[in-house]
């Protein structure tokens, strides 16, 4: 007996699923690297497998097992003291404290882990980073964002809340103090197109978003409340 | 990954909305080498990365070794997340799920049998912070495969799932259905080309 011969799309799936063993996924791998549609076809089949994550439910294991991660780290993963992550908890922080507690996340320290993590290809430009914490750290989480300087994209991981009428506003202050004016973010609250993100912001600037008269500040300089705030960093 | 439309303006987030920002800022942490804030990942976490490991395995040590493994590799590659192609949950769950996959083809574990019913009492052993997670991954495309696989026939559609959550190969199946090879290849097939039919023309 014989089965249906898989398509394009099926044998994808197949390989996103894991189905294959042996030869058979070997097949599909090189099939990956040679045709960039079924590569493609793969990603798109991952994607909307990941939604079947939400069936497994959580359990808790027996043991904690960070010491043991530590230990096999062959180094200190813990020791950091862990009190400038209670403002995830809802601690009530000023914007200031909140700037400087974000700043705190960036000093450098000697890299604990003796195995290099597995490089990923080297970007032409790394993209910068940077957690904003919001001013009012009880009523909302902190938010990473994320700025290809290749293109100037910047993402959030969260949408900034933007009262009707009005907009956000990114700026980078750098060692001048002085902040400078780097764009609008998007309807959506999450996400800006840069005009020249090469100019505007560099390793160790503060990101900061404030809030503006709709189309942004009529003065080239803030006028409106911080809302959030952090140091920006190279990944 | 599409954008949400912007929820209405000045509204406050909603506490999903939150855990995931706080798991997306703790991973991006985590890259920069961050102790503490990689302890509150594993907080927001382990008990839903245990829980895959726990399915996939079939047993409590393995899967525990397993999980062990998986935080590692979490810690080595935090810096390479990339908050665009992935939420943060699901970046983490996959590599948890695809290293569980690799521990029990490895060993030649068999398939676990599958959970009679959808384990909820499993879920009462998880405490309260462990459970944040649970709905992190609540999110369109999430109910969208739900929604498509819901149409397929019977057949397919536990294939296909216990070929995700088990992790399990074709063999795998056959043996588990009482088959042969051939008829449950066709029988997957046939359900991912409806499943594909579907998904496309329902976006």
């Amino acid at each position: 007996m014989t089965s249906d011969p898989p398509t394009p799309s099926t044998q994808a799936a197949e390989l996103a699923l894991g189905l294959l063993d042996g030869d058979e996924r070997a097949a599909a791998l090189r099939r990956v690297l040679s045709d960039a549609d079924f590569a493609q076809e793969v990603a798109w089949w991952r994607e909307q497998f990941s939604g079947l994550l939400d069936d497994y439910p959580p359990v808790a294991p027996t043991t904690d097992l960070l010491p043991r991660v530590d230990e096999a780290a062959g180094a200190a993963v813990m020791p950091q003291a862990p009190r400038r992550w209670g403002w995830f908890t809802g601690g009530l922080v000023s914007g200031a404290v909140a700037a400087s507690l974000a700043a705190a996340v960036m000093i450098p320290r000697p890299a604990p882990i003796v195995v290099p993590a597995p490089a990923p290809a080297p970007a032409p430009a790394a993209p910068l980073i940077a957690v904003l914490v919001p001013s009012n750290a009880g009523a909302q989480a902190p938010v990473a964002a994320w700025l290809a300087r290749n293109d100037g994209a910047l993402r959030l991981t969260a949408a900034v809340p933007v009262p009707r009428g009005r907009s956000a506003e990114l700026w980078a202050i750098g060692p001048d103090k002085v902040p400078h004016p780097l764009g609008l973010l998007s309807a959506t609250g999450r996400s800006s197109q840069l005009t020249d993100p090469m100019a505007g912001l560099k390793e160790g600037d503060t990101l900061a978003i404030s809030i503006e008269p709709q189309g942004g500040s009529p003065t080239g300089a803030p006028t409106g409340p911080v809302i959030a705030s952090g140091v920006v960093v190279m990944t | 990954m599409q954008e949400s439309e912007p929820s209405g303006v000045g509204d406050v987030a909603s506490p999903d909305t939150e855990r995931r920002a706080a798991l997306a800022a703790a991973l991006a942490a985590t890259g920069l080498r961050d102790g503490a804030a990689f302890r509150k990942v594993y907080q927001l976490t382990s008990a839903k990365l245990f829980g895959i490991c726990l399915r996939i395995c079939g047993e409590r040590q393995a899967a525990e070794d397993v999980l062990q493994e998986v935080y590692l590799i979490i810690w080595r590659r935090a810096a390479s997340f990339e908050p665009l192609r992935s939420s943060p949950i699901t970046w983490l769950a996959t590599i948890a799920r695809n290293r569980a996959i690799d521990w029990r083809r490895a060993n030649g574990h068999p398939l676990p049998p599958p959970p009679d019913a959808e384990p909820r009492a499993a879920v009462e052993t998880a405490d309260d912070a462990a459970l944040a997670d649970v709905a992190m991954i609540a999110r369109e495309d999430a109910h969208h495969v739900h929604r498509c696989l819901a149409t397929l026939d019977r057949g397919s559609r536990d294939a296909i799932r216990a070929a995700f959550l088990d992790g399990a190969t074709y063999a795998e199946l056959a043996e588990r259905a009482g088959v042969p090879l051939a008829t449950m290849k066709s029988r997957v097939r046939r359900g991912l080309l409806q499943l594909r039919k579907r998904m496309t023309d329902d976006l």
